[in-house]
C-alpha cells in the first residue's frame, strides 16, 4: 500500500441544469482508494453514487450535466484537466467500469470477442490471433464456458449473469489500476450475484485491482468493501472503515438504514424500523443538513447549515452534529 | 379460524408451447413454467415464495389469479375450482383475490388520479353511484398512510413508495381475503421497504388477509412470512415453518441460497462459508432430467440425474424434494 | 403522516402544456395557425371584396394600396383569395383528420386490443386498403360525387387513415402488457372497459402528434388536386388552383404564385413546428 491514494476524489460538485432547476447530483463529495483496495459508494438512489463515479471516467453528458467543480487526481494526475485523447487512453486502460445492465452496455452488434479485441487493439497494441487469442484467455477466466466458440456470440445470445462476466472480462482485459462497479448485481439473482462478486474479488485480488463498489446492498458491501463512504442526496455523510460503519454507525442516516434492514442471522423482530419521510427532491433540497426532514434527532442547528464532517474516531468521519468523537455506538 | 384453508392448488401446471413455422404454426418446445406445484394457505397466514427469475413463481401466482389460464390443475377457493370457471363465473369472486404489483410505476394508469385509481376496483363492481364509495376511498388513504389532499394527484407526483401505496390501497378496496404480493418491495429504495413490510404486516394483523409473498429477497421473506417455499425451475424443492427453513434448510438449493445472501456485517462475513453454485441458471425450455437442481447441486450423486424427486413431508410440516431424504424418493407402483 | 413533494399540482396535460409553450417554435406555429384561422373567420366582415368579384379594368396588377396583394387575371383581390383559400385549406386539414379519426381509431383500437383472429382480419383489410393507389381512388370519387369541399374531405381522409389504425394498434399492443391493465384485469375489469378507459386515454398522446402531422399533408394534398385540376370545383378558391391559373401568367406577374405557394408553406411549416413541439411535450418522459 503506497503513501499516496491511487485515486483521490476531492470536493467534486456535478450538476445538471434541468427546466425545472438545478439538481446537484453530487455536491462536493471526496473519497479515495488506495492501490489494491476495495471501498464502497453506498447510498440509496438518487445519491449521487453512479453520478460522482460517470464523473471520474469523464461520461456524463454535457448538457445538461457539468462538472461544476473539484479535482480528481488519478495517480497524482488531476484528470479533469486532462484533453479528450488523453482521457480516453486511460478510460479503458487504467481505470475499467462494469455497469449495472449489461444488455445496454455492451454493443449489440458487434460479437464479443470483437468488443474484447478492439479494447486490446487500442490499449495493448495486440491485433489480429493474438488479440483473438488473448480475448478467449479472458473469457475462460471470467468462467464463460466453451470460451473459443463462445467469443463468436453476440450479446443477446448470453444468458444475464454470461453477460456480466463478459462485461467483466471487458474490464479487466488492459489490466486496469482501477475498476469501478456500478450495481454489478443488481440484475442477476442471488446465486449468480454471489459467483461474480467471488470472480471479482479474486481478480482484483489476484491484479492488486483498486475496486470501487457503487451499491445500495448492504450485505455485498459488507462481504467486500474495506472502507464504506455513504451517500445521502450528493453528500458523504459518513465513511471510515467497513467496522466502523457497521458496528459504530453514527450518522442517523447510516444508523436507520442499518436497522430498517431485516438480517438473517439475528432473531426475527416483529417489526421494522424504517426510515420515515420519502427520498429527497434534489431539486429543492432544504438548506442545512439533507436528511434533516427524516431525521429522529434533527434539532435546529441542523436546519440552518449542512453539517460539517467531523472525525468520530481515527478514520471514521461523519457529518453530524451529533456524531460527537468518542461517542460510540453498537 | 386461522386452521381454514382459504386458498388451495394441486398440482398446478402451467406450460407455454413455442411454436415456430410460417403458415402452419407448429409446437417445437415446450416452456415449463410450472411443473406440478401444490400448496394450500391458511386465513390469514402469509407463505412466502421464493426462487431466482426463471423458477416460475410469477407465473405461479398468475395462474392463481387466473390471469394465466393453467394447463392442468386445480385452483380450489371457497370451494370452487378457479380454473373450471369461465371469465364471467370468475368476476363476482375477483373481489376476494387481489394482486401488488412489483412495479409502482408501471402498475397505475398515470392518467388517474389516486382517488380515481383507487376507486376502480368499486367502480368495475358498480358499486360506486353509492355515498359509501367516496367515504371509502378516504378510509383507505388513511389506512396506507397517505395524506388526504393527494387524492386529487397524479401518480407522476407521487415518489415510489407512495404509489406503492396506492397500489395496495387499490388492492384493499374490497377487502379481500387473499392478496397475491408479487415483488411488491424489490424496485423500491432500501429506506422505504421496511415502510412497505410494515405496512403490509399492519394490514395483516388488522384485517387478517392472507398473503402469497412473493420475492427474490430472503431476508424480508424470512421477516414477514408464517411458511416458506421455495421454487425452482417450475417445481417446489422445500416447503417449511419459517423458523424451520431458515434454521436448518434441508435442500442443498436452499442451503446455497442461504448462504448467497450477504448480511450486512463484516465480522459475521468473515466467518461465513460461502457455498457458490457453479453454473448458470438453467432455461425452463430444457430442464435437466431427474431432480431439476443436480447439475448445480453440490451433493449430487449417483440417482440424481435420474431419478424425480417428489415433494414430501419428512415431519413437523417440513417438506423436501431432495434423493438424500428417503421420503423424496418416487413410490414404487 | 408522510410529507409529500412541494411541487405544484399539476395534471399530465397541465404538464404538457407547460413544456409546449416553452418550445419558441411550436409557440409561432401555433400562434400563426390561430391568426390565420381568425382572419378567415372576421375577415369576410370586413373585405371590400369578394372572392369571385371580377374587376375586368384591374386585371394582373401589382400590390398596392387598393388591392393589398394584387389582382389575378379577372380582377379578383388575391388577397381576398388568399384568405377564402386558406379557409378551404384549413377546413380541409381539420376536417380529413375526424374522418381519419373516425375510421382509425376505433378499427385500430379493437384490433389491438382484441388480437387474435380479429386483429388479423382488420390488418389484412387495413393493408389493402394502403396498397390501394390513393389518386386512383381520389379520381373515382371525384367522379362520382362531384367537386364539393365535402367530397375532398371524404377523398383525403380515406386514403390516410392506414397510418393512425396502425399507429393505435400499436400503442395499444404496447399498452396491454402494462401492469395497470393487468390490475383492471385482477379486479374483473373487462374488454370494452379496459379500452375505452385505459388504452384508447393512454394511446392519445403519439396519436396526436400523428394528426398534427397529417394535417399539413392534408393542406397539401388539397391544394395538389386543385393544382392537376381534380379539386375542389370553382369558384371556390383555392390556393392549389391559384398557382395554377396563376402559371400562366408567371412572368407577368409573379406574384399570383408567389403568394399561394408562400401561404401553403407558411401554414404547413407552422403545423409541422406545433407537430415537433407537441410530439416533445408529450412524451411521457416525467418519470424522475
Amino acid at each position: 500500500m503506497s503513501d499516496k491514494p491511487l485515486l483521490e476524489v476531492r470536493n467534486l460538485s456535478t450538476y445538471f441544469y434541468t427546466q425545472d432547476g438545478i439538481v446537484k447530483a453530487v455536491d462536493g463529495v471526496s473519497y479515495a482508494v488506495d492501490r489494491g483496495e476495495t471501498i464502497a459508494l453506498v447510498g440509496e438512489s438518487g445519491c449521487g453514487k453512479t453520478v460522482s463515479a460517470l464523473s471520474i471516467l469523464r461520461l456524463i453528458p454535457e448538457p445538461p450535466g457539468k462538472i461544476a467543480s473539484g479535482e480528481i487526481l488519478f495517480d497524482g494526475i488531476d484528470i479533469l484537466t486532462l484533453p479528450k485523447d488523453r482521457m480516453l487512453d486511460i478510460r479503458g486502460d487504467r481505470i475499467a467500469m462494469i455497469f449495472q445492465e449489461p444488455l445496454t452496455a455492451l454493443n449489440p452488434v458487434l460479437t464479443i470477442g470483437l468488443q474484447i479485441t478492439e479494447a486490446l487493439e487500442r490499449h495493448r497494441n495486440m491485433h489480429g490471433a493474438v488479440a483473438l487469442e488473448e480475448a478467449i484467455r479472458l473469457l475462460k477466466i471470467v468462467g464463460i464456458p466453451q470460451p473459443d466458440q463462445r467469443v463468436k456470440d453476440y450479446p443477446h445470445q448470453f444468458s444475464g449473469g454470461m453477460r456480466q462476466r463478459a462485461m467483466i472480462a471487458l474490464a479487466i482485459s488492459c489490466e486496469p489500476e482501477l475498476i469501478i462497479a456500478d450495481e454489478p448485481t443488481t440484475v442477476v439473482d442471488v446465486t449468480i450475484q454471489a459467483q461474480l462478486l467471488e470472480l471479482i474479488r479474486g481478480i482484483t485480488e489476484k491484479l492488486n485491482t483498486a475496486l470501487i463498489l457503487i451499491t445500495h446492498n448492504l450485505g455485498i458491501v459488507a462481504r467486500y468493501a474495506h472502507r464504506v463512504y455513504v451517500m445521502y442526496a450528493g453528500h458523504i455523510i459518513e465513511h471510515g472503515s467497513s467496522q466502523d460503519i457497521y458496528h459504530h454507525p453514527c450518522h442517523p442516516y447510516t444508523r436507520g438504514l442499518l436497522a430498517s434492514v431485516p438480517r438473517l442471522d439475528e432473531p426475527r423482530k416483529t417489526r421494522l424500523q424504517p426510515i420515515e419521510g420519502q427520498p429527497p427532491d434534489l431539486i429543492q433540497l432544504p438548506p442545512g443538513c439533507a436528511f434533516g426532514p427524516r431525521c429522529p434527532h434533527v434539532i435546529d442547528a441542523c436546519r440552518q447549515a449542512v453539517p460539517p464532517m467531523t472525525e468520530v474516531s481515527p478514520g471514521h468521519y461523519a457529518a453530524c452534529r451529533l456524531a460527537v468523537p468518542d461517542r460510540k455506538q453498537s | 379460524m386461522k386452521n381454514e384453508v382459504i386458498i388451495e392448488i394441486k398440482n398446478l401446471t402451467k406450460y407455454f408451447p413455442l411454436t415456430s413455422g410460417l403458415i402452419r404454426q407448429k409446437k417445437v418446445a415446450e416452456l415449463r413454467a410450472v411443473d406440478g406445484v401444490s400448496f394450500a394457505i391458511h386465513r390469514g397466514e402469509t407463505l412466502g415464495l421464493v426462487g431466482e427469475s426463471g423458477c416460475g413463481k410469477t407465473t405461479l401466482g398468475k395462474c392463481l389469479l387466473q390471469l394465466y389460464r393453467a394447463t392442468s390443475g386445480q385452483v380450489l377457493f371457497d370451494g370452487k375450482d378457479l380454473c373450471q370457471l369461465s371469465n364471467k363465473e370468475l368476476r363476482p369472486l375477483r373481489r376476494n383475490l387481489q394482486l401488488i404489483f412489483q412495479d409502482p410505476y408501471d402498475s397505475l394508469d398515470p392518467r388517474f388520479t389516486a382517488s380515481d385509481i383507487i376507486g376502480e376496483p368499486m367502480r368495475i363492481h358498480n358499486m360506486h353511484r353509492t355515498p359509501a364509495y367516496q367515504k371509502r376511498i378516504d378510509e383507505l388513504i388513511n389506512i396506507v398512510g397517505l395524506s388526504p389532499y393527494m387524492a386529487d394527484r397524479y401518480p407522476h407526483e407521487f415518489s415510489g413508495g407512495q404509489r406503492q401505496r396506492l397500489g395496495i390501497a387499490r388492492a384493499l378496496a374490497l377487502q379481500p381475503g387473499f392478496i397475491v404480493c408479487d415483488e411488491p418491495i424489490s424496485a423500491l429504495d432500501v429506506s422505504i421497504q421496511a415502510q412497505i413490510i410494515n405496512l403490509l404486516d399492519d394490514l395483516r394483523e388488522k384485517f387478517g388477509i392472507a398473503y402469497l409473498f412473493i420475492s427474490h429477497d430472503l431476508a424480508v421473506v424470512r421477516h414477514i412470512s408464517d411458511r416458506v417455499a421455495v421454487m425452482y425451475l417450475g417445481k417446489l424443492m422445500e416447503v417449511a415453518d419459517r423458523d424451520s427453513l431458515y434454521e436448518s434448510p434441508l435442500h442443498p438449493y436452499t442451503q446455497a441460497l442461504l448462504s448467497a445472501v450477504p448480511i450486512p456485517d463484516p465480522t459475521v462475513e468473515k466467518k461465513r462459508n460461502i457455498i457458490i453454485l457453479k453454473g448458470e441458471v438453467p432455461s425452463p425450455i430444457n430442464p435437466p432430467a431427474g431432480c431439476v437442481f443436480h447439475p448445480r447441486c453440490f451433493k449430487v450423486y449417483e440417482p440424481c440425474p435420474t431419478t424425480v424427486p417428489q415433494l414430501a413431508d419428512i415431519g413437523g410440516g417440513h417438506q423436501v424434494a431432495c434423493l438424500h431424504y428417503p421420503n423424496s424418493w418416487p413410490k414404487s407402483e | 403522516m408522510i410529507t409529500d413533494t412541494v411541487r405544484p399540482h399539476r395534471s399530465l396535460w397541465g404538464d404538457a402544456f407547460i413544456r409546449l409553450r416553452r418550445n419558441r417554435l411550436a409557440v409561432t406555429g401555433g400562434v400563426i395557425i390561430l391568426l390565420i384561422a381568425l382572419t378567415t373567420i372576421i375577415y369576410p366582415f370586413f373585405s371590400r371584396y369578394d372572392f369571385a368579384s371580377q374587376d375586368l379594368n384591374a386585371i394582373l396588377q401589382s400590390p398596392s394600396m387598393k388591392h393589398f396583394l394584387g389582382t389575378d387575371e379577372l380582377g379578383r383581390d388575391v388577397f381576398t383569395r388568399l384568405i377564402y383559400g386558406a379557409r378551404t385549406s384549413l377546413s380541409v386539414g381539420i376536417f380529413t383528420q375526424l374522418i381519419v379519426l373516425g375510421i382509425g381509431l376505433p378499427l385500430g383500437a379493437i384490433s389491438g386490443a382484441a388480437g387474435g383472429r380479429a386483429d388479423n382480419l382488420i390488418m389484412r383489410f387495413v393493408d389493402v386498403i394502403y396498397a390501394f393507389p390513393d389518386l386512383l381512388l381520389i379520381i373515382l370519387l371525384r367522379a362520382i360525387l362531384g367537386g364539393s369541399i365535402y367530397m375532398i374531405f371524404l377523398a383525403i381522409g380515406l386514403v390516410s387513415w392506414v397510418n393512425v389504425a396502425r399507429l393505435v394498434r400499436g400503442q395499444t399492443l404496447a399498452l396491454k402488457q402494462r401492469d395497470f391493465v393487468t390490475a383492471a384485469r385482477v379486479f374483473g375489469g373487462f374488454g370494452s372497459y379496459i379500452t375505452t378507459r385505459h388504452l384508447l386515454p393512454n394511446s392519445l398522446g403519439p396519436v396526436i402528434v400523428a394528426v398534427t402531422f397529417n394535417i399539413p399533408r392534408a393542406i397539401f394534398a388539397e391544394a395538389a388536386l386543385a393544382y392537376i385540376g381534380i379539386g375542389v370545383k370553382p369558384p371556390t378558391p383555392s390556393w392549389g388552383a391559384m398557382i395554377r391559373d396563376g402559371n400562366n401568367v408567371i412572368f407577368a406577374a409573379p406574384h399570383l404564385v408567389l403568394f399561394p405557394a408562400i401561404a401553403i408553406g407558411i401554414l404547413m411549416l407552422s403545423f409541422t413546428f406545433l407537430g415537433d413541439g407537441l410530439r416533445d411535450a408529450l412524451d411521457p418522459r416525467l418519470r424522475r
